[in-house]
């Protein structure tokens, strides 16, 4: 074999133990991934599923829907409810493809903190990613990767990676809203709003629009046909 | 000549992706939809705190520069990173299918344009490898 041929034969060895290798270190790479839990701060649950399930929905504040919608859907909720969860990944869908989507009607989200202390941060971030146009991209991503009730989950870190997930743009400026005291009065002062509704659960739920004798409590109905109906009768 | 072109319009894709990155934004999709935003702000889109992009930029750099050389060194960059490319290409695919569930056009551009400079820098490496230039 001549010279030249070896070097060929070497440098071709050389590519091959090359692709092998890296054909491994992608399969690891695929196989640790793969089995890495999702939650936490690095993987977080349904962020495609959030995202398709409100894409071409305007958002502003907390409320989801056209603004000029003639019937408005409030939710008094809390994100550490399960219930809220529940009703977030079962009932809200439906609402938002029947009645948000085509601007009949739009839900004002509202924060109701009855859980525990952890509550008033968890709106509160809510309401500083509303600031940044993505209140309602955070409020279903922090309901899909929501915790247990009574532990204390509810830290910077997983609100920061929540805010990411939901595309909040500017995360410096939405650290400084959560915190500021005007956003934690406005998570008091909707809670308050919602006792003095008479509710004593969440999620409750209120509707307005023209049919409507002003705001009319629902409570917390059973199933989307009620809600429905509730803004038809609204409408 | 096409790995020339390939690579310079892979450093346009890049670039793109980083500069929307640094903007404090993300790339945005030419159909519309938030599968770029989404994949953009997931923890996946940056190693050692640096936009994966940006080692985007530097392996199309080194790719352009090896399809303009001549010479068995050439022809090994050229494969030893388009493997390289085209490898972490293939994972963040999987991860934008099955972990972040979302697609950005953007990122499938770049992993298709990688692909296909992989391709031609293999037949070039096989082909000519070892060989006079």
């Amino acid at each position: 074999m001549s010279g030249s041929e070896e070097r060929r034969n070497r440098l071709l060895q050389i590519g091959s133990a090359a692709a092998f290798l890296v054909v491994a270190v992608v399969l690891v790479l695929i196989v640790i991934s793969a089995n890495k839990t999702s939650g936490g701060d690095t993987n977080l649950e349904d962020v495609g599923l959030v995202g398709n399930q409100l894409k071409g929905i305007p958002q502003n504040g907390l409320v989801l829907g056209e603004p000029s919608a003639k019937v408005t859907l409030y939710e008094f909720g809390d994100l550490k409810c399960p219930v809220c969860k529940a009703f977030s990944e079962e009932i809200v869908p439906n609402v938002i493809d029947s009645k948000v989507r085509d601007g009949e009607a739009k839900i004002e989200f509202k924060n109701f903190t009855i859980i525990d202390e952890e509550s008033t941060p968890a709106g509160a971030a809510a309401i500083a990613a509303g600031a940044q146009g993505r209140g309602w991209s955070f409020i279903e991503l922090f309901y899909r990767n929501q915790g247990p009730e009574t532990s204390s989950y509810v830290t910077d870190a997983f609100l920061t990676e929540i805010a990411k997930g939901a595309g909040v743009p500017d995360i410096t400026q939405w650290n400084k809203d959560r915190k500021s005291p005007k956003t934690v009065a406005e998570v008091e002062s909707t809670t308050q709003e919602a006792e003095k509704l008479g509710f004593t659960g969440t999620p409750s739920f209120a509707v307005e629009g023209p049919g409507s004798n002003g705001l009319e409590t629902l409570g917390t109905p059973g199933s989307s046909e009620a809600i429905e109906e509730a803004i038809d009768a609204a409408g | 000549m096409i790995a020339t072109f390939v690579a310079a319009f892979g450093i346009g894709v890049a670039t793109y992706i980083a500069i929307a990155d640094s903007g404090g934004g993300s790339p945005v999709c030419i159909a519309g939809g938030g599968g770029c935003e989404t994949v953009a702000n997931s923890t996946y889109s940056h190693l050692l705190g640096i936009n994966i992009a940006v080692f985007g930029i530097a392996g199309y750099v080194l790719l352009l520069a090896a399809s303009l050389l001549r010479g068995d060194a050439a022809r090994m960059v050229g494969f030893g990173v388009s493997l390289v490319g085209f490898g972490y290409s293939v994972y963040l695919t999987y991860l934008e299918l099955f972990k972040i569930e979302a697609i950005c056009q953007w990122c499938v551009a770049s992993a298709a344009l990688m692909t296909i400079l992989f391709g031609l820098n293999a037949i070039r490496m096989v082909g000519y490898v070892g060989k006079p230039a």
